[in-house]
């Protein structure tokens, strides 16, 4: 029960205080790394290719096959607005559930399985829009900055018209 | 949800069953088959029908259903000659019950007097034909007749009558004049059905003075005994002057294929002797399997300590003498106003001890089940009796089997295709078991794909009255034929099938057939034939609906089509292209919206609910001769046949439902408008030009002479030329939801999984077009 309403309140610091830890799975972009919450994670598969969609925006990649269910794949870069991915077969594909809807996310490498204390959660620093938009929060991890990913806000927006 | 909402969603989809059923009798009996069967058919259907709704108490329906069931019980028996007149009022009658259920079902309330005109008419009918024989006529009246258990005597004394049951005091005086000799032998298969003769028996004092005879020459010795079978029948003679052949079949309806009944009428005035009797037992056939004792498993202890107290002398029937042997029967007597109560008379020398106890329990078993008056178990008996078993399943189920056997299907061809020839020629046996499994994933696809088949029986028995209906309103005669309505089709395509069907018929009734005057004068039949056909053609099923009226009037339809500007001014199109016209949105011919036909709204819904399920509409017409529309339907919508295209470097899947033709670049023929764009030329018509790759904004590499053009049909028979990069080939996908984890996307239908296990998307051709109008207009 907390633990699903967790995702709601990660900004709450009240919330966040009444469950003490909390573990990520950490992934890389560049030099910079990000976290979702582990029990979102599905799957962590090699980038194998993808079917472009078309009329779509450049950070959808492209659907792939997940056993029989065709499953979207974002480019965190490009959502970043730092261009698309140049994905090689050493690029990792993260599935995760959000809502209902299965997603992947391709991502440089993923690096690590992080515990943190939410209490070390903080807000987003208000200024660029791209931040407070797509992460949650910020958590500090053996002095390394991690940004956690809002599934929600990353994989809205796809559509060419939006 | 509670058990009782459980049978009640049962009784419900058993009514549905039973109610399509009834419209298929009375089409056949309008048709003029006006055979027992049929008439036994409905009577069978509204009794169950009106049987559930007892037990749910659903009161306005067993009332009106009631009523329909005095009526067809007494055109049964003859009592009431089965006019045309009396047909039209049961087919109302139908739809009462129909919407009684539906209401029922619902948990509406129908206005009290809601049939009450076409009950009043049952009833007046009843009446006048056989006022004076109610109780009769009504034999359901004892359903709810009471349990008293009866003795079973031993001992033989007639006068020792055990107690009487109340129920039966009430019973009509019988005459002498109407003797009835039935002969009825139980198979295994009604006490597996849990029928008990004894509640048949009780039906059948009710009717007359009977007189219940056991015959026990079948009892082998108990070495030979076999549990399960059955060795027993009955003589039952039934005395009463108003008994017909017909009520006493009725007795028997619900366990009728579950025992052999001979029913004998026995000169008038002849008492029921013994002798009389005697001749007419006939051993019973070994192959009858007879069988009470299996209801011994199943007795109370109460009730076996009653067969206890039987004064059975298991020496006694060793000693039995051989004279009576003959005979060997129990006799079981019932007078009309007693209770069934049974005496055993004598049991043959053969017999050994311990199966006579066993016979002995054998007319007491008959008693015992008797807590149960309703119908249900009959209708069972009855529906499983017809030889095919069915279970109900859910849809959802059945679609989870067909979609994972969809991804079996992939995953073994996936396999297969990583089979190169080093690995070939390395592991035989591995090679042997995934040509098994192609084999055997292809058989499982097949077989599942049956589950889902249902032939388009469901659809095409609602036509008929349609059919009617439509020669009523626009005082045509027509007449409907129906061929091949056991072909299967996917469920889903048949649940589309319906609408289409109502359209193109009630277009056929309205706009093909002539007057009966002009078809006379144009020398043809007065009766005009729309004639219904389903055929199987290869993956497709083919659905025929015919006329013989007078064809299309092709200068009105092209008159219409240029006034309403579906048609520009200057274009002369083919006798066949004027035909399609029907099918283009708003289009009607009809010089007065009639409530038939003539909005402009149909033809056009036919073609659009018959491309959303993948198919395709044809219409030919011979002036003064008729009209042939043919819908072409994919077998199953689970699979879908594509064309496989490369579009930039992905693949792309087009349904082959939709394709025309396809064309090599270097051999088409474009040409420039002033927007910029290309249009096709393809004999003598200019169609649209799409660039798939453009608009997918994908960059292709092909040099513009190798890449083909793929010619679509859209809705409304518009054609569209999607331009690709190259053409793979042909194949059989399992159609994939983008939504299902991402939203729709323009453009696109949704996706598929191919061999190699890359997702292709299935092209939306439809929202190309429009999507590409949109634009023009914007």
């Amino acid at each position: 029960m907390e633990a699903l309403g967790l995702r709601d309140d990660l900004n709450d610091k009240s919330a966040a205080a009444a469950q003490n830890s909390l573990q990520l799975i950490a992934f890389s972009i560049g030099e910079q790394t990000y976290g979702v919450e582990i029990t979102t994670v599905r799957e962590i598969r090699a980038w194998n290719g993808a079917t472009p969609l078309p009329n779509t925006r450049e950070f959808v990649r492209g659907v792939i096959n997940l056993r029989g269910t065709i499953v979207p794949i974002f480019d965190l870069r490009a959502r970043f607005g730092d261009g698309q991915t140049t994905p090689t077969k050493n690029h990792v594909v993260v599935v995760m559930s959000v809502g209902d809807k299965w997603v992947g996310i391709l991502v440089d490498a993923v690096s690590d399985i992080l515990t943190v204390s939410r209490d070390d959660i903080h807000n987003v620093p208000e200024g660029n829009s791209i931040d407070t938009e797509l992460l949650n929060g910020i958590v500090t991890h053996d002095s390394r900055m991690v940004g956690l990913i809002d599934l929600h806000a990353v994989v809205s927006g796809a559509r060419m018209d939006n | 949800m509670s058990d009782l909402d459980d049978f009640k969603a049962t009784y419900f989809d058993e009514c549905s069953e039973l109610l399509t059923e009834l419209e298929e009798q009375f089409v056949a009996i309008e048709a003029g088959e006006r055979d027992a069967d049929r008439l036994n058919a409905v009577f069978r259907a509204i009794h169950s029908v009106k049987g559930g709704a007892g037990a749910f108490g659903f009161s306005a329906l067993v009332g009106f259903a009631h009523a329909y069931e005095t009526l067809l019980d007494y055109v049964r028996d003859g009592r009431i000659e089965l006019t045309d007149e009396v047909v039209t009022l049961c087919i109302r009658a139908n739809d009462i019950v129909t919407d009684h259920v539906a209401a029922a079902r619902s948990g509406e309330a129908l206005p009290a007097d809601y049939g009450m005109d076409e009950k009043n008419r049952f009833d007046a009918l009843a009446r006048g034909d056989a006022a004076e024989d109610d109780t009769a006529g009504e034999p359901d009246e004892e359903f709810d007749i009471e349990f008293v258990p009866v003795m079973v005597n031993i001992g033989g004394n007639d006068d020792d009558f055990p107690e009487i049951d109340d129920t039966f005091e009430a019973l009509p005086m019988a005459g002498e004049s109407g003797h009835w000799e039935v002969h009825f032998t139980p198979h295994r298969a009604l006490y597996a059905r849990a029928n008990d003769p004894l509640l048949l028996f009780r039906e059948l004092a009710v009717l007359g003075e009977m007189t219940t005879k056991a015959v026990l020459e079948e009892i082998p010795p108990l070495s030979d005994f076999e549990p399960f079978a059955v060795y027993c029948s009955w003589e039952i003679t039934l005395v009463s002057e108003t008994l017909t052949e017909a009520m006493i079949r009725e007795v028997f309806e619900f366990v009728e294929g579950d025992c052999d009944i001979a029913i004998a009428q026995l000169g008038v005035g002849t008492p029921p002797t013994a002798e009389v009797k005697a001749a007419l037992v006939h051993p019973a056939t070994p192959s009858a399997p007879a069988m009470a004792p299996i209801n011994l498993l199943e007795l109370a202890d109460d009730e076996v300590a009653h067969l206890l107290e039987f004064d059975i002398e298991p020496a006694a029937p060793a000693k039995a003498k051989a004279d009576v042997a003959p005979a060997a029967v129990a006799v079981v007597e019932a007078k009309a106003d007693d209770a069934p109560g049974l005496s055993f008379a004598d049991i043959a020398d053969s017999i050994k001890p311990a199966p006579v106890a066993k016979v002995a329990l054998a007319p007491k078993v008959v008693i015992t089940p008797a807590a149960t008056p309703e119908t249900a178990p009959g209708e069972e008996g009855e529906r499983r009796s017809l030889g095919v078993q069915s279970i109900r399943v859910d849809l959802d189920k059945v679609d989870r089997v067909v979609n994972m056997v969809g991804e079996l299907v992939i995953t073994q061809s996936m396999l297969t295709q990583q089979m190169d020839e080093t690995l070939r020629t390395r592991y035989t046996e591995l090679v042997r078991g995934l040509e098994v499994l192609a084999q055997t994933t292809r058989g499982l696809q097949d077989s599942v794909m049956a589950i889902r088949a249902q032939p388009v029986k469901s659809v095409f028995s609602r036509m008929p009255r349609l059919v009617r209906e439509l020669g009523l309103k626009t005082a045509k005669k027509i007449k409907l034929e129906t061929v091949g309505e056991n072909t299967e089709i996917d469920k889903t395509v048949i649940e589309q099938l319906s609408d289409p069907l109502t359209h193109m018929i009630r277009n056929s009734a309205d706009h093909g057939i002539e007057s009966p005057e002009k078809r006379l004068a144009a020398g043809k039949p007065e009766t005009g034939t729309i004639r219904l056909s389903a055929e199987q053609a290869g993956g497709n099923i083919l659905i025929i609906v015919e006329d013989d009226g007078a064809g299309i009037n092709r200068d009105r339809v092209l008159q219409v089509a240029r006034d309403k500007g579906i048609v520009a001014p200057d274009i002369t199109p083919t006798e066949e292209q004027i035909d399609q016209l029907i099918f283009a949105p708003g289009f009607s011919t009809a010089e007065a919206v009639s409530d038939l036909s003539g909005r402009g709204v149909g033809m056009d819904v036919v073609l659009s609910n018959i491309k959303k399920i993948g198919g395709s509409v044809h219409v030919r017409s011979w002036t003064g001769r008729g009209t042939r529309m043919t819908l072409r339907l994919p077998l199953t919508l689970a699979v879908l046949d594509v064309m496989l295209v490369k579009v930039g470097d992905s693949p792309y899947v087009v349904p082959l439902s939709s394709i025309v033709e396809t064309i090599q670049c270097s051999r088409a023929n474009f040409e420039r408008v002033p927007s910029g764009g290309q249009v096709l030329q393809v004999r003598g018509e200019y169609v649209q030009v799409i660039d798939l790759a453009q608009r997918f904004a994908m960059t292709t590499t092909t040099e513009p002479e190798n890449r083909f053009v793929v010619l679509c049909e859209a809705e409304g028979s518009a054609k569209v030329a999607l331009i690709v990069d190259d053409i793979i080939g042909q194949q059989q996908v399992v159609i994939k939801s983008l939504e299902e984890n991402f939203e729709r996307v323009e453009g696109i239908a949704g996706g598929t999984i191919l061999g190699d296990g890359n997702v292709a998307l299935i092209v939306d051709v439809q929202s190309l077009k429009t999507s590409i109008i949109h634009k023009n207009a914007a």
